[in-house]
């Protein structure tokens, strides 16, 4: 009797949804297995990275995390064009920081001229990351929706309390949404259900399932997003059958770690710690089931093309 | 089934502050109401009742007593309330609960053979909630063996799985089926409670009849005794005096895997069988999960 490899069997597939428009449209998902398992089944297109730009200038930013985009940080525009040409940039995910009402609080009519003039200069896919506040979000996002229509924006986040507003204005003016859920996977279901129910197709929507960097839970993260992708793939579960985002740059280059200096607590350098966290973190997500990861720093991306690479090499 | 009504409880915003108040009538009403309803026994639950709970635990045992027969479930982490309590029941009473926290054991099992009652043996140890049916298992032999030790007969001893949300860990609403299947060889003897609604807790609240009457089948198929349960819900109550006899076949036969058509039922049968493939982990709980 010969030995034969036990095998999951998968009774699903993950949605395969396009990003974007045109010729650098960017399809993500389709996947037949669990990540990365190329011997049970098929990965057909391999994780996108997004890169993170900021609709305005960074003030807390770890030196490291800066000196790649030195000159172009106070312009949206030339920041997004840089990752683009320079840096080899699939997707561009613009971090709207400057709605924030306890921030910045700008209008959103200056917000949305921002987020019209990225949209017009970079032909990439655009994913435009809210505040969390639920009015403003709702505000500045039906505003851009109309004012960007046809460009097939990518829309985060879309969280239960303004699922309605954003979600009508997105299916409106044919933009994807980012399902956003606080990491718990029945509440994802819940909000995927709900989104279904208002008209949202299964074809422009994605999931974000709330995730953090090594040291602050990603442990749990990858847990949460492992279970997503087991009922998905093997019990039918068809809420869940969405391709997952992961806004993973954002978190880690907030940690404390990331901004100590040299040596401090005898952790080395400070710049190649900080792209280490990040290329790491963004690892473990990719392995949980990531099909896109927003990150910042191009050496961490160059990190993790090289893995993903090696990964899903024939 | 033996079914303790849940509603006398310290946390109600008319009881709590009537309770407090001594002012008997609501929490009478309230016990009059639940009798009728169809309660077996009825729990009375005044919390940590940290100062003067035995003098509260006493006056509200002996207010209820004007206008029920029926026994007594005494609930509160007070084991001066809980003596109190025992010592003016005129009907063998159960003391709810008591867990393998050292000082919950030693402090109450010797109540429970002084006053000749039953106990619930809540399967919460040392180290808090159990994570699977194998330290359900384990938790079980400790503590009947701590209370034999005391004096006290396995028919006394009414063995609490320990009900958990199911919209915080599937796991852990799969172990306590598991668990009851295993329960008759673990204790022999022993009987069996659950505080049902929390199988629930964090649904939608016109919803949760549904996964408290689910969950209780299932929980039935495998012996269970008795359970706290919102006597109000009258469909519950049916099921527990064995009314629907269709309905729990049905859920019997999903648990054993079967498929039924959907097209083929009523409402009623449809909305059981999607709630035990919520119950079971088949299918991923949602709030939504009736409509999907």
């Amino acid at each position: 009797m010969t030995f034969e490899i036990p095998k999951t069997a998968y009774s699903g597939k993950i949605r395969e949804i396009s990003l974007g428009k045109g010729d650098k449209a960017v399809a993500v998902g389709g996947e037949t297995s669990y990540p990365f398992y190329l011997f049970e089944g098929e990965m057909p297109n391999k994780p996108r990275i997004a890169m993170e730009v900021w609709d305005c200038p960074p003030e807390d930013w770890a030196e490291a995390a800066l000196e790649p985009f030195k000159g172009v940080t106070d312009d949206p525009v030339a920041w997004a064009k840089k990752c683009v040409d320079d840096y080899g940039a699939e997707i561009i995910a613009l971090e709207l920081i400057s709605i924030d009402p306890n921030g910045l609080d700008r209008g959103v009519d200056e917000a949305a001229g921002v987020i019209k003039k990225v949209a017009d200069a970079v032909d990439v896919p655009l994913i435009l990351w809210g505040t969390s506040n639920h009015d403003k979000d709702t505000e500045v996002l039906r505003a851009v929706s109309e004012l960007c229509q046809g460009k097939n924006l990518i829309i985060v986040p879309v969280e239960e309390g303004d699922h309605k507003r954003i979600g009508a204005a997105a299916l409106a003016y044919h933009h994807t949404v980012i399902s956003s859920t606080p990491i718990d996977i029945n509440l994802a279901k819940q909000l995927n259900i709900l989104l279904g129910n208002l008209g949202v197709p299964d074809d422009l929507l994605v999931m974000d399932p709330t995730v953090s960097g090594i040291g602050y839970g990603i442990e749990y993260c990858y847990s949460v997003m492992e279970r997503m992708r087991m009922a998905g793939l093997t019990q039918q579960d068809e809420k869940l059958q969405f391709p997952i985002i992961c806004n993973v740059s954002k978190e880690v280059w907030k940690t404390k770690e990331v901004h100590l200096p040299d040596d401090e607590l005898n952790m080395g350098d400070a710049k190649k710690r900080g792209i280490l966290m990040e290329a790491m973190s963004a690892m473990v997500l990719a392995l949980a089931g990531a099909d896109v990861l927003i990150m910042r720093h191009p050496e961490a991306i160059k990190l993790i093309r090289e893995m993903i690479a090696e990964l899903t090499a024939s | 089934m033996i079914l303790i009504a849940e509603s006398i409880n310290v946390m109600s915003k008319t009881l709590g502050p009537a309770m407090k108040e001594r002012d008997p009538k609501p929490i009478q009403e309230m016990a009059k109401t639940q009798v009728e309803a169809g309660a077996d026994y009825l729990d009375i639950n005044i919390g940590p009742a940290r100062r003067q709970g035995d003098e509260m635990m006493e006056w509200v045992v002996n207010t209820v007593q004007e206008v029920t027969d029926l026994p007594l479930s005494l609930d509160t982490t007070n084991p001066v309330a809980m003596e109190a309590g025992l010592k003016v029941c005129r009907s063998k009473a159960l003391i709810n609960s008591i867990s393998l926290q050292p000082d919950r054991l030693e402090a109450e099992l010797p109540l429970v053979s002084k006053y000749n009652a039953d106990m619930i043996g809540l399967l919460w140890g040392i180290d808090g909630m159990p994570r699977d049916a194998n330290e359900r298992c384990m938790h079980t032999v400790d503590i009947v063996y701590r209370a034999n030790e005391a004096g006290i007969p396995n028919e006394n001893i009414w063995i609490d799985p320990i009900a958990s949300p199911v919209s915080v860990e599937i796991n852990q609403v799969k172990a306590c089926p598991e668990f009851m299947s295993m329960l008759g060889d673990i204790a022999p003897g022993c009987k069996s409670t659950v505080g049902l609604s929390n199988i629930s807790n964090g649904a939608p609240a016109h919803l949760r009849g549904h996964l408290n009457r689910t969950y209780m089948i299932m929980l039935m198929r495998y012996g269970l005794y008795s359970a706290i349960v919102d006597v109000f819900d009258t469909e519950l109550v049916s099921i527990a005096k064995g009314q629907m006899p269709e309905i729990i076949d049905l859920v019997y036969r999903v648990m054993d895997g079967e498929r039924p058509d959907l097209s083929s039922l009523s409402k009623k049968e449809v909305e059981y069988v999607k709630t035990v493939r919520v119950l079971t982990g088949d299918s991923l709980y949602s709030d939504s999960w009736l409509e999907i």
